[in-house]
């Protein structure tokens, strides 16, 4: 994209944004909707350090964002942080759950975050891309493909433990 | 990346990668009254805007520590006192210094200070924890997040 187009539409975007809450509004509802929503009934379902995160009947080929909460104690704090995870079903039906932290700096990634990159993933902070498996691509800055969750499928719903680093690609 | 060793240690070793600088222009008052209610939830709820933003962006946008200030006091002085803290910071050659408030004297100012203000109106009281004023944080959380990667 040229400069002088950049410049344009991030002045249309700043006055979009900054002429008061009903051009905010508006805005936002254009914004791609991501599953924010947390399902009360799977808040607080945890067994063994895994949490119920989504039934596996709504799972698709297509990669969807699940967000989930657990509890974290240290030392010092308890807090309820939320985790996520990029999961769909391969061909053969098995489950991908894909952490969206990129393993360059730690931004998060999305899938088919960039137009120009529609099957894959895409980290906003310095263009990382990976696979739809989650592979990271060469000569961008990720040096390892996405972190797997540990996986369980229990009645139908679709169990999430800890982000499993994988070696590099 | 945020104000701690951890985050410190890592920033020192990618430097070129972090470009931007996210301050929070946190109003202060210890005051019982209407006014102070509200500048204190607004407060809370600029920290849940950055921290949400910082975690999305961690690899690229440092988040400093809160810029407190009185809500009374004179905004003259904070102006000289904020462009200190920005030229600490600027040491490192940030190339994008975002603040971030809900105060709208700041706007008056808009020009005195060293970066792009990001001010907004939002809500001034309520429930934080509520299904309706989540997902209205969350968009417009959403919203500053597009209007931050727009500069890069
Ligand atoms: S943090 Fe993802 S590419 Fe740098």
């Amino acid at each position: 994209m040229s400069e002088k187009k950049k410049q344009v539409s991030r002045r249309q975007f700043l006055n979009y944004t900054l002429t008061g809450v009903g051009g905010f509004m508006a805005a936002g509802m254009l914004a791609p909707m991501v599953r924010f929503a947390i399902d009360p009934v799977l808040q607080t379902r945890e067994r063994g350090g895994f949490s119920a995160v989504v039934d596996v009947d709504e799972l698709t080929n297509e990669p969807q964002r699940f967000d989930w909460q657990i509890d974290q104690v240290d030392a010092w704090y308890e807090s309820k942080v939320t985790r996520s995870a990029w999961v769909y079903k391969k061909e053969d039906g098995t489950i991908m759950a894909l952490s969206p932290i990129c393993t360059h700096l730690g931004c998060v990634v999305s899938w088919q975050g960039n137009d120009d990159y529609p099957d894959q993933f895409y980290c906003p902070c310095h263009g990382g891309r990976y696979t739809k498996e989650g592979v990271n691509i060469p000569n961008t800055p990720p040096p390892a493909p996405l972190a797997l969750y540990e996986q369980k499928e229990e009645e139908g719903t679709l169990f999430l433990g800890k982000a499993i680093p994988r070696e590099g690609a | 990346m945020q104000m701690n060793r951890k985050d410190l240690e890592q920033f020192i070793e990618a430097k070129e990668y972090v470009d931007t600088l996210l301050i929070p222009l946190s109003p202060v008052s210890i005051n019982g009254d209407e006014q102070g209610k509200k500048v204190v939830f607004q407060g809370e709820l600029l920290q849940i805007f950055c921290n949400e933003i910082e975690k999305y962006y961690t690899g690229r946008i440092f988040l400093f520590p809160p810029y407190y200030y009185l809500v009374n006091g004179s905004y003259q002085n904070e102006v000289e006192r904020l462009n200190k803290w920005v030229g600490a910071a600027k040491e490192h050659p940030f190339e994008h210094v975002f603040f971030l408030t809900f105060d709208h004297f700041w706007k008056k100012q808009e020009k005195n200070i060293d970066g792009h203000l990001l001010w907004f109106p939002t809500m001034t009281s309520g429930d934080l924890h509520s299904k309706e004023n989540q997902s209205l944080i969350k968009e417009q959380i959403e919203q500053i997040k597009q209007l931050i990667t727009s500069y890069w």
